[in-house]
Formats: C-alpha cells, structure tokens, sequence
C-alpha cells in the first residue's frame, strides 16, 4: 500500500498542484494501477485540494476509469455502431459465456475483466475487440475462445 | 446598472441588467414553476420546468428562463400552448421517476397530468435529481459531501462510497441544507452521515422550536430586523454560504459588522434589567430535564401561547394531548433551600394556565400550592372561577417527581409525590405532564450591574431603593432609578406603575433644567495631596476621581453628597468638608463652649 | 535542432530537406495506423527492416511507416514509391519477396488489387476505391511519416503558418477563411470563419483555441486517423486559427481509447517547438502560441462543445445551461474556439491554395472535401474523400464497392447517434450539410455506416437508444428519463411484447426530448428512432403487430428451423450447438428443440453452405417436427 501511494504522489508531482489536471491525473493513475482506490482518491484529494466527493463523482463518470479492481487482463468489447451491424452482439454474448461474467465486471480469479467500449475507431476491422493493448479485428465467436487462451 | 423592458405573457416587465427571465418574471409577479432552481445557487437548467418560449430578433424559440438573460425588448410567453405541452410532458417523466414525492403530484395535478404512460419507479421514490443538495453543499457550503456519481441513466446522489456507514471519510457538518432544500423531501441528513446533527435551538421559544443562524429574535422585536447568530452561522465558520445575501432584495446584510460599544452622555438613568427564571434542574428530584414532560412555566408559556412553537396545542413530546396536568407552584420560592421571598406572581400565572388548559383541552388539572396570594384587584374573583372550573387544589408541596410506577395505573404516566397537608396524608398523583411555576431571582448579571452604577442589593439580591415607602424608585445615587423586577418580584400592573414613576422622576429632573448639588461637599487641596488615591477607595458616590496629569485626586462636586467618609480618610489630612471645615467645627466648639 | 528565426531559415531548411532525397529512390511505405497495427504491421516493419539489409538493399531502398490510408478493410497496406505500386493484406511471410521485386523491378501479383472481374490494378491511386476520391485533407497521409517534422516540411508544411505570420493581418486570415465558407466539420456545419470572428471580437483575455479529437460517433474515426496520420497540419491549422482570432493558448483534447493519437501529437508538438514553429516568437514574428493535451475520458458528451470546455477545467464533462456561447465565454469562463481535427486541417489548406481554389469544391452551400468513414455492410471500408455534393451512390457503390454477399441495401446511417438512417431511395441525393438534414439526418464527423437487409431498423434504433442512455450525462430530466423510457419501449418492441400505440407514444416522447433537453445530445437523442419510424414505420408495426421482424434479427422474434429436406444429419450443428438444443444422430435428420434454444445462431453459421438446412423465420409457425420414423436419412447410394 505504500509502495502504491509513493507511486501515486510521484504521478501527481509531475503535474501542477491545479485541480484542472484531476482528470489527466486519474487517467495516469488509472493507466499504473488498472483502478482506482480509495486510499488513492484521498491522496489526491489532499495533495490537489479538490473534495474527495468531487474526484469519486469524475472517476464514475468516466467509462475510462475504475473504482473496482480490474482483472489481469481487461477485454474491451467495440460494440460501436459499425461493430454493431457486423454482429458485435452476439460476440459479447459469447464473451460474457466464455468468462462467465458481465460487461463492468471482473472474473473470481481477477484474470479478466470485461468491458463494452462504444467505439475504438477501427470501424473497417469490425467487430472488433481490444485485450489489453492488441486489437482483434474481423472477430467471429468462434475466436473467442483460442484468442483468450492466449492470455495467461 | 441599465434597467431593461420586457414582456412577459403581454406585461410591460422591468428588470436589472444581469437579470434572468425568471427572476424579471418572478419580480413582476408572474409564476413559473421550477424545481432545480434556487435564489441562491447558479442556474443548473436540469428541472426543464422553467421553459418559456420567447420572441427575440423574429425567432421563436423556447427556453430555460432560469438562465436566459433578460434582453431589452424580449417577448416571453411563459404558458403558450408549446410550453405548456413540454411541461405536461416533463412532469409526466418527473412522475413516472419519483412516483412518490408529493410535490410532484402536486404538479402534475397542477398541470392536467394523469398516470404516466411509462414504466413508474418505486412507489417511494421521490428524488428527482435536481441537484439542488449536491450544489447548496458544494457552492455554499463548501463541504462537498454529497455529489452526482455515475452518469445517465444511472445517475445518482451519493456520498463517496456510501460512507453513510464508515465516518472516516465523512466530511458532512450534518448542517441540513441538503434536505432543507431537497423540494421532494428525498434526503435526510441520516442519509448523508452518521453524524447527529445538532439543532439550534430558538431561545425565545425556551429550546421548544429551532431556529435558522439568521433569525428574528422574537415577533415585534426592537428593533423588528433579523440577526446572525456567529456561533452557528456556516459562513462565519467557512468564509462560504452567504445565501442569505442572494435572497436580500435591497442587499441589507452586511457580514463585516461588528459589536459597537457606543457611548451615550445622559441626565439620569432608569434601571429596568429583569430578572431570571429560577432554574428548576438544581432540584433534582423535580426531574426537570431529566424527564420528558417536566416542563417549566416558561416553556408551558410558549406551548399554550398560539404564536407559540406548537400553535397553542398542548402536545406531549410524543405529541400526544396530555389527559392530566399537574401545577406545582413555588418551585425556587418560598423555600429555604433556594429563595425564601415569594416571587409574588406564580399564584396568579399558575391559575391562569390551569384556565387555559381547560380551555384548550379537556385534561385534568391539579394545583400543588402552599397558600394562594391572590392579592391584586380582580385576583381572588379569578381563583374563585378557576375552582368553579374543577381544577383541583392541593395544599401540599411535592417531595419527587417520578416515572418510577408502582401501580399499573401510573405505567407510562408522571407520578407526582406530595403530602397533602390538608388531610395529613403521604399521596401519589399520576399526570402526564407536570408544569414547574419558577419563581423570579435576580439576573445572573447583577452584581456587576450594581457595582458599575454603584447601586447596593437588598438580602434577596435585587436592588436596593432608596426608600421602600418615600422613595421607592430612586437609588442612593442621584439621577439612577429602578424600575421592575430587577429591584424585586412583582407582577405587570406593579411593574408599569414603578417604570412610570421612575420616568417621572427622571422627566421631573429634565424639566427642572437644573440639578440642585449639595452644598455641603468635600474638597480635596491639591497642594497637600499626595495622589494615594485611598479617597476614591472609599467614596461611596463613585464622587472622587484621579487627576493623571497633576498626580492628585478631584472631587466631583454634583456626585458628592457630604458624607465625609474620604475626609476622615485622608491620611494626609488634605480634604475637607465644606461647611465643616476643622476651623469651622472649632469655632462652633468654641461658641458652644464659651 | 536550431529555432528557426524567419521564415526564410524555414525554406532553407525546407530545401536542405527536399535536397537530400531523391524522389526516384524506391521508398516502401508501411500503413501505420491503428487498424493496420491490429493488422499487423507494427510486426512487419522490422521484417521489412531486416530484409533491406538482407538483401544488401541498405541506403538504396527506404522505409517509411505512414499514416492511414484509408482503405483499412485489406490492411496492412504497402505502397512502394515512386511508382505507388500497392500491395494490400501484406503479411511479414510476403516482405522477402515485395524487396526482392522492388530489386528486379518487378510485381508481386498475388497482393495487388483485384476488381470484380478478376483483373489486378498495380498502382494505388488507380485502384477504384481512391480513383473515385479527391484526397485534399487526408492525402498527405499516406505520403509522410507522422512521427517527422521533416517529411511534412519536405511536402510544403508550415509554409501557410509562415505566410499567415509575415504577409497577413489576423483581419485577413480572418476574411479568407469566411471566404473559403470553411464549415465545422464536427456536427453542426457552423461556419468557422464567423465563429473565430465571434471569439476574436468577444471581451476577455486571454482567449483559448481548442482542438475537438473526442470524436465519440460510434463509426467514425477520421481525425484519428488524421491526428495520427499528420498531426502537424492539425497544429499548423491551429497557429494559424490562434494567431487570427489573437489566441496564444491552445489545447487539443483527444479521447484516451486513442493513444497513438496523443503519442504521435505530443511527438509533433515537441517537434514543432524544437523548430521554434510553436512557443515563444513562432519564426521571429513575435506571436507566441503554446499547445496543450487533454486526454478525454471516455464520455460522448464530452464533444459537446461547453461539455469539453468543463472537461479541460477539470471537472465532470457535463454541458453548461448557458445562453452565451462558448465562443465567447467557454473555458474559464474567456472566449474559447472549438473546432475538430478535420476542421483545423482545412485550414493550411485554404491559406496554402487560397479560399477561391476552396470554394471551387463542393456545392454552393459546403465547400471542399469531407472524409467520411464508410463502414458497416460494405465491401470496401475505410476512409474516403470526396468533394461535398457526391451522391451516396457514388459513395457506397463506386467507391465502397456495394454491399457484401449479393446482399440488397437498405439504408445508410450517417451523423451518429444524433443522425438518421437514409433509405434507399434517397441514394442519388447529393452529399452536403444542407442536404442530409432535408433528409432528417446530418453530415455529424461523417460516419457513414451502411446497412444491407440483414438489419433490422428498429433493432439499430434501440442500439442508438441504448448507446444513448449509457453516454447521456444525466443532468436534465427530457434526456435521461426520456431515454430510458424510450429504451424501455424498444425492449419491448424488440422483444414481442410491443402494444399498439407504443409507435405515437415515442413519436410523443421524441417531441419532449428534442425540445425540452439541455444540450445537443438530448435534443438529438430521438432521431434515431424519429427517422426509421419515418422511413420504415412498416417494420415497426410489424414488430408491434405481427410479432415479425422483417430482417430476422431480434432474438425473441425469430426462431431456427432446420429443413428436412435439406438436413444431411452430418452432425456438426448438434455438436456445436451450445445448450444441446439439436437432437438427431448419424443419419437422422435434426430437429431444434424451440424450448431450449436461445438462438445464438451458431447453427446457421456452420451449417454448411452447400447444405443451407437452417432457416431463420419470423412471424410464422415454426413447422412441426417431422415424425420420427421419417427422419432416418436415406442417402442415395452413388
């Protein structure tokens, strides 16, 4: 825990002591630790001087951050308009089989966590989906399964 | 600033620069309903009740009105057919969302809204999500406790992590403007915080009711204007808040003010500062404050009063109409233990309760006397008539106060214990509640009262007049009377008669012009005085005082009054008595003699 | 790397550039954006590395990752200077023998384009899907590296910053670009010129410019592909914006779901100030400009322009219930432009060529080119540039190559969620801002998402519906009850529980929400579901009353039968199957059971195209079972 907020006032030295950098603030952090914890939204509450309330209410408006532990891996499912009309629904179905959970949430064994993105801007590879930093174009149900196994 | 015309639904309207259509409309008289609107907060436009449709440069367009400027020459119409459809249609969403706040319904009534045609939330819903909590704790409060999380369809007001259960992130200061703003009566403070929010109590409705940090002090104060409590006000804990100032319309308050010491050079001076209310705690076994309807006459005062905290009803604390009340007169008075003189108005105020009682209620009323002085004129006629009315008098002064039953008749009720001297006999009397007749003692502040104007204090502590028969108004000093209960018990009728002989006094002294001094003072010779200062150490007239300059002492010739207390204790023999100089007095010795 | 003082240190430095290369040097270019990266091609670049040197090519051949070209579908994309040859879905197995040809000078003929008639086209811009395009804006892309100053300085970069600077006033950039009739290319089509003209002349110091890359369209991704594809005429576009309205703090906010985006722009950034182009004195003018990254958080309302200004501040993106403008009271409450990427890259363009060559493009109400992102069900998806006017015919068929699969189209969405869906008897309707609100929908950032008769209106709309309810802030009432009612009624419609009157009761709901809600987003937030009752109100009286969905798309609609006549019992359904819903054996025709399936689809998809056994119907009985002594599959002995 410690170790974790060393982590987080270095995060926040390297911005002004300006409440208008909360949001850059919370991506970065957001970016380190794959969440955001309490201890974390107190610590930056008391070094930025912006109300705890105000930083919960940012991190929960964002679909970019969490206030939940997040799994190993996390498994953005594009569910944009383009995506959509290729069929995207029905790999997030098969997705929320295969791990056995819902979109916002995190398999028992914190491997994967499962999100619905509204967009990642690669509308001509649809459906697509984005596991951690590599996009999966052109994805069929059927590659679901081999795809995740690639992920220890 | 610029003034500007409008009109609003066909009425020439003016308003300020600055303004917004709703306050021009709402400053004309002219209603437009809003919930997420508030004087003292920035417009937030999320009720979308306030919509107006106006005519500007030949655009029809509808508007919030809460945040449209108000412009030279705008047509408003705040009930055209197209506004009023949108509204119909925002409340029928509103209701279907918090199918349980009343004020809603009451809109929708308002509007020709019936059922909602969609799905309806709980039946116990009632937050609509104004905002306006959220907002007053940010913008004015500056405490930031509750906010918006999550966003669209899931929006919501909550305090971080809920941590209605966990305080160590609670940064509420319970100050209830949350739910004092809520219009649905959504939120609580519970809701917020696990702290107890602690009410201010108003002081003039003896604790009985709360009052705001800005207040009236009482109806028909003087002057008739609110004030700010500092000790409780937000603003003056935080530097925020300042709601009040949005609401003042000719920008009245002012936060800078400070206590004045003002200095007022006078003739003469009429002491009327009051008296006390006995406290009945210190008797413990009366149980007032530790037991629920224990009440003192002052409370009872403002209970039966109908400007009163409860409109005159009687209430228990449970609010129920007590069945049975008990009177138990002097409480502090007439008792060797606190005061032994009789507070002389207890008797009367006592019968006067029990009256009011039987008139507001049906209960039965007991009153626990050691003897009735019904002195005054008309007095003993009204005892006569509260016995005609079955109010029962006891002789006998109570020894406890209990909830301690011991019957299952006196379960849930007060039972009073007394010895009823008329027949010799230890009783118990269960009532519901009990009202303690405090007698009146001298203010707390007295003493420092009469050492400032140099006035002395009988046995009982009040001031001591000059004469209780000659002169029963004036004091020792010339130009200070009394006036009222400061100087001893007494009731209304007495104490006008005193404050206006005090004033005649006073006016006659006005009127004379001048002030006749003794002619028999002292006089200090400044050549011999050594500047000890023992003199004004002894002068009872406060007469004498200390030259810095000259390092000598002065008497004031219009406060002596030719006691010759400093000349017999001057030890440097420098002051004498006018008129009874040490070679006057010899002389008289010597013609005496010779 | 030395400031450039004046702008002739600039041209000398230009030509010290163009001076060192040689134009008839072959040059691979490797399509570096994100969709060709997920292709591959950030692993194939190093192959391609190591085979040059192999093949002792080193210093006679060059490499240069690009940014996108567009034509995404057949990533990753290699184009080989000078003579553009173009070899699409190029594996790192294939970078041998791409160098090898480049050596005898030859063709790798298996990787060009091929046409519907079989035929290859070698060369890029002969390739129909660019041949049919006017690339202005995006053409650049393809040409230069992004992550260099100098190939955009070697292609005439910032020369239009250096002409704005010493031979205009901020007046007459100003009355250029209203020449230009320059449109925002965000949503609203609002002329730019007038509102830099707004913030120019508005009180209040110091005025912001700011650069919209929240591009939250589901389906459009154009300025992410010109900010990692040239994100220097997006800053160039920007000094010049600022120095016309007399701004000298800029800030660009992109959305964090696109981080090469805000890797390549903060390259560029430190690349423009390293030249002395951006900072203190931009080339010895004495006008200072400095630039800022935002990154965005993931929220669509944030594009809303006082949404995005709060963002910047700080602070939840949720618009602000003001009357003024942003232009004249936007971040902090000081005079603030917004325009998007697309916008801004317009800019050097009419400055560099003039407003008259502009105005030359295009109809009489929207001048120049637009890119739109064409996706969906078509064939060649990508982005394409056209002039504004272009039919949508032209768009989807001679450029997008139709529909795939024999398919019929239906309709095309374009303007996001807050556009409409353009059936197909409006495919001859010229393309321009003007145009497409006559057709209930909007040109918005140009998404341009195709649907073939596979789609199911209503089905999209409750998409739009449902997309909405998650990315509307909340704040107003219209907006965030209105959705979910909206979605509510959807559901049900979708779902077989639709009553009659459920149509009117959301034609009334649409009429509160586009009237009563705060921002643009609520206002807008109907329109999905206005323009296909509009346009295809039969379908949803289907739904409502027959219980049908005509496209055979909604789940609780729709049931799987397998033909009798067609099953050949071959198994594979019944084994892929997820819930065990297909009984039948070896040579006994299958059968689904309608209790236990949930119509994943699964066996349509494998069912084996020569058999073709399973059949979606809707709004019909499905067949009863065949008895059970007919099953048994005679196969004719052969």
């Amino acid at each position: 825990m410690a170790t974790q907020l060393a982590k987080v006032n270095e995060i926040i030295d390297k911005y002004p002591a300006r409440p208008s950098v909360l949001i850059q603030l919370l991506l970065d952090i957001q970016g380190q630790f794959n969440w955001i914890s309490r201890e974390t939204i107190q610590c930056v509450s008391d070094r930025l001087g912006v109300p705890v309330s105000q930083i919960y209410r940012v991190a929960s408006f964002y679909k970019a951050m969490s206030l939940k532990p997040r799994g190993k891996h996390v498994v953005n499912v594009c569910l944009g308009t383009a995506c959509h009309v290729r069929g995207a629904n029905r790999l997030m179905s098969k997705m929320e089989d295969t791990l056995g959970i819902k979109p916002g949430e995190t398999t028992e064994d914190k491997k994967f966590s499962l999100e619905r993105v509204n967009c990642l801007g690669c509308c001509a590879l649809g459906p697509v989906m984005l596991v951690d930093k590599d996009y999966h174009g052109k994805m069929t149900p059927a590659r679901v399964e081999p795809i995740l196994k690639d992920y220890k | 600033m610029s003034e500007l015309i409008l009109t609003i639904d066909g009425k020439e309207v003016r308003t300020e620069e600055g303004k917004s259509v709703l306050e021009a409309a709402k400053g004309a008289g002219i209603d437009i309903p809003t919930l997420c609107y508030h004087p003292a907060l920035e417009p937030f436009g999320a009720c979308r009740l306030c919509l107006v449709e106006i005519e500007s440069q030949g655009r029809q367009r509808v508007v919030t009105s809460c945040n449209y400027p108000a412009e030279n020459g705008l047509n408003v119409l705040t009930r055209s057919p197209e506004v009023l459809e949108l509204r119909k249609g925002v409340i029928e969403l509103f209701l279907a969302q918090a199918p349980g706040a009343e004020k809603i319904r009451e809109l929708a009534k308002e509007y020709g809204v019936e059922e909602p045609r969609f799905k309806l939330g709980a039946p116990d819903e009632k937050c609509i999500l104004c905002g306006l909590c959220t907002r007053i704790c940010e913008e004015r409060m500056g405490a930031c406790a509750i906010n918006f999380v999550n966003r669209g369809v899931d929006r919501q007001v909550e305090t971080p992590y809920q941590v209605t259960r966990e305080i160590d992130m609670d940064v509420c200061r319970a100050c209830g403007a949350c739910a004092f703003v809520c219009p649905t009566g959504a939120i609580t403070i519970e809701d917020i915080t696990p702290k107890t929010p602690i009410p201010i109590l108003s002081e003039f409705e003896e604790g009985l009711a709360q009052r705001a940090p800005v207040y009236i002090p009482f109806a028909q104060a003087v002057p008739n204007k609110p004030v700010i409590d500092k000790t409780q006000c937000v603003h003056f804990a935080t530097g925020g808040c300042k709601a009040c100032e949005a609401f003042c319309a000719p920008q009245a308050i002012n936060f800078e003010q400070e206590d004045e010491v003002i200095e007022v050079e006078v003739g003469s001076i009429i002491i009327a500062t009051g008296f006390d209310l006995f406290d009945p705690s210190v008797i413990r076994q009366y149980g007032y404050g530790r037991l629920d309807n224990v009440l003192t006459s002052l409370e009872f005062e403002r209970m039966v009063n109908s400007a009163g905290p409860t409109g005159g009803h009687i209430k228990m604390k449970d609010g129920r109409e007590p069945e049975s009340i008990a009177i138990v007169h002097c409480v502090g008075s007439r008792d060797e233990n606190y005061h032994e003189y009789c507070s002389r108005v207890c008797c009367m105020y006592s019968m006067k309760f029990a009256h009011l009682v039987k008139e507001h209620t049906g209960a039965d009323v007991y009153e626990f006397y050691i003897d009735i002085r019904s002195f005054g004129k008309g007095y003993e006629e009204f005892y006569n008539r509260v016995l005609e009315e079955a109010t029962v008098f006891i002789r006998g002064r109570p020894a406890e106060i209990t909830d301690i039953a011991e019957t299952p008749e006196e379960e849930g009720k007060l039972i009073v214990q007394f010895e009823d001297t008329l027949v010799g006999k230890q009783r118990r009397q269960p009532v519901d509640m009990v009202v303690l007749s405090c007698g009146i003692e001298p203010r707390r502040d007295i003493e420092s009262i009469a050492r400032l104007f140099n006035i002395s204090r009988s046995a009982d502590g009040f001031f001591l007049e000059k004469h209780p028969k000659l002169d029963p108004v004036a004091t020792m000093t010339d130009g200070i009377f009394v006036a009222g209960c400061c100087q001893g018990p007494k009731d209304i009728p007495d104490t006008v008669a005193q404050a206006s002989a005090a004033a005649a006094e006073a006016l006659a002294m006005i009127s004379r012009g001048t002030v006749e001094v003794e002619a028999a003072t002292a006089v200090v010779n400044e050549k011999i005085c050594t500047g000890c200062q023992l003199c004004k150490q002894v002068c009872p007239y406060s007469a004498i005082s200390f030259d810095e300059q000259k390092q000598v002492c002065r008497v004031n010739e219009t406060l002596c009054k030719g006691c010759g207390a400093c000349v017999g204790g001057c030890p440097s023999d420098c002051i004498s008595l006018n008129h009874y100089t040490n070679e006057q007095l010899v002389a008289q010795i010597e013609g005496a003699l010779f | 790397m030395a400031r450039l003082n004046s702008p002739e240190a600039l041209e000398k430095l230009r030509q010290e550039i163009t001076a060192g290369r040689d134009p008839d040097k072959p040059c691979i270019t490797l399509c570096s954006g994100t969709a060709c990266n997920a292709n591959g091609s950030e692993k194939i670049a190093p192959v391609f590395a190591a085979e040059i040197e192999k093949q002792g090519l080193k210093g006679e051949v060059d490499l240069r990752r690009t940014g996108c070209h567009g034509f995404c579908e057949r990533g990753p994309i290699v184009v080989i200077y000078p003579e553009e040859i173009c070899y699409l879905q190029v594996q790192p197995g294939d970078a041998a023998e791409i160098v090898q040809s480049i050596k005898e000078k030859k063709l790798v003929e298996r990787l060009l384009y091929k046409d519907a008639s079989g035929a290859r086209i070698a060369h890029e811009p002969e390739i129909p899907f660019y041949k049919n395009q006017q690339q202005v804006v995006f053409g650049f892309n393809r040409k230069i590296d992004p992550r260099s100053i100098d190939d955009y300085l070697a292609v005439g970069g910032y020369r239009a910053l250096a002409k704005v600077l010493f031979k205009m006033t901020p007046e007459q950039v100003l009355e250029e670009v209203k020449k230009a009739n320059l449109r925002g290319r965000g949503g609203g089509g609002f002329p730019t010129g007038r509102k830099w003209e707004t913030t120019r002349d508005a009180p209040g110091e110091p005025k912001y410019v700011i650069v919209n890359a929240d591009e939250g369209d589901p389906g459009a991704y154009m300025d992410r592909s010109l900010l990692e594809g040239n994100p220097h005429s997006v800053l160039e576009g920007l000094i010049i914006g600022a120095y016309a309205i007399g701004s000298h703090q800029g800030f660009i906010y992109v959305r964090a779901e696109y981080p090469l985006a805000v890797e390549n722009v903060n390259i560029a950034i430190r690349q423009a100030r390293e030249y002395g182009l951006l900072g203190e004195n931009i080339l010895g003018s004495g006008f200072g400009f400095t630039i800022d990254v935002h990154r965005g958080a993931g929220a669509f309302v944030s594009g809303e322009s006082s949404a995005l200004m709060t963002a910047i501040e700080g602070k939840v993106g949720e618009p602000r219930p003001k009357y003024v403008r942003t232009a004249v009271s936007g971040i902090w409450d000081r005079p603030s432009n917004l325009n998007n990427v697309e916008t801004w890259a317009n800019v050097p363009l009419i400055i560099g060529r003039g407003a008259d060559w502009f105005a030359s493009i295009g109809t009489k109400g929207s001048k120049g080119t637009k890119i739109f992102s064409l996706v969906g069900k078509v064939n060649n998806t990508g982005l394409v540039e056209v002039p504004m006017g272009v039919t949508l015919r032209r768009i989807i068929f001679d450029i997008g190559g139709g529909i795939p699969g024999g398919k019929k189209f239906k309709a095309v969405q374009t303007g996001g969620p807050s556009g409409g869906m353009i059936p197909e008897k409006f495919l001859d309707a010229p393309v321009d801002f003007d145009e497409l609100t006559k057709l209930d929908s909007m040109m918005g950032s140009g998404g341009m998402i195709v649907m073939d008769e596979d789609t199911c209106v209503v089905d999209v709309a409750r998409y739009f519906i449902d997309f909405l309810c998650d990315e509307s802030c909340g704040k107003c009432v219209p907006c965030r009850e209105g959705l979910k009612h909206m979605r509510e009624i959807l559901n049900d419609i979708v779902g077989g529980r639709g009553k009659p009157g459920d149509i009117e009761l959301m034609e009334g709901l649409s009429k509160i929400m586009a009237r009563a809600s705060l921002c643009a987003l609520g206002q807008t937030a109907p329109n999905p579901v206005m323009t296909t009752i509009h346009y295809f109100r039969d379908e949803y009286e289907a739904h409502v009353n027959e219980k049908r969905c005509p496209a055979l798309v909604c789940k609780e609609l729709i049931a799987y039968h397998i033909d009798p006549a067609r099953c050949q019992a071959c198994m594979i359904c019944g084994r892929e199957c997820p819930v065990n819903a297909i009984s039948g054996g070896k040579g006994i025709i299958h059968v689904i059971d309608q209790q236990k399936c949930t119509r994943c689809g699964t066996c349509l998809d494998v069912c084996p195209a020569r058999f073709r056994a399973v059949t979606k119907l809707s709004g019909e009985p499905v067949p009863a079972a065949i008895p059970e002594r007919e099953r048994v599959l005679v196969r004719e002995k052969k």
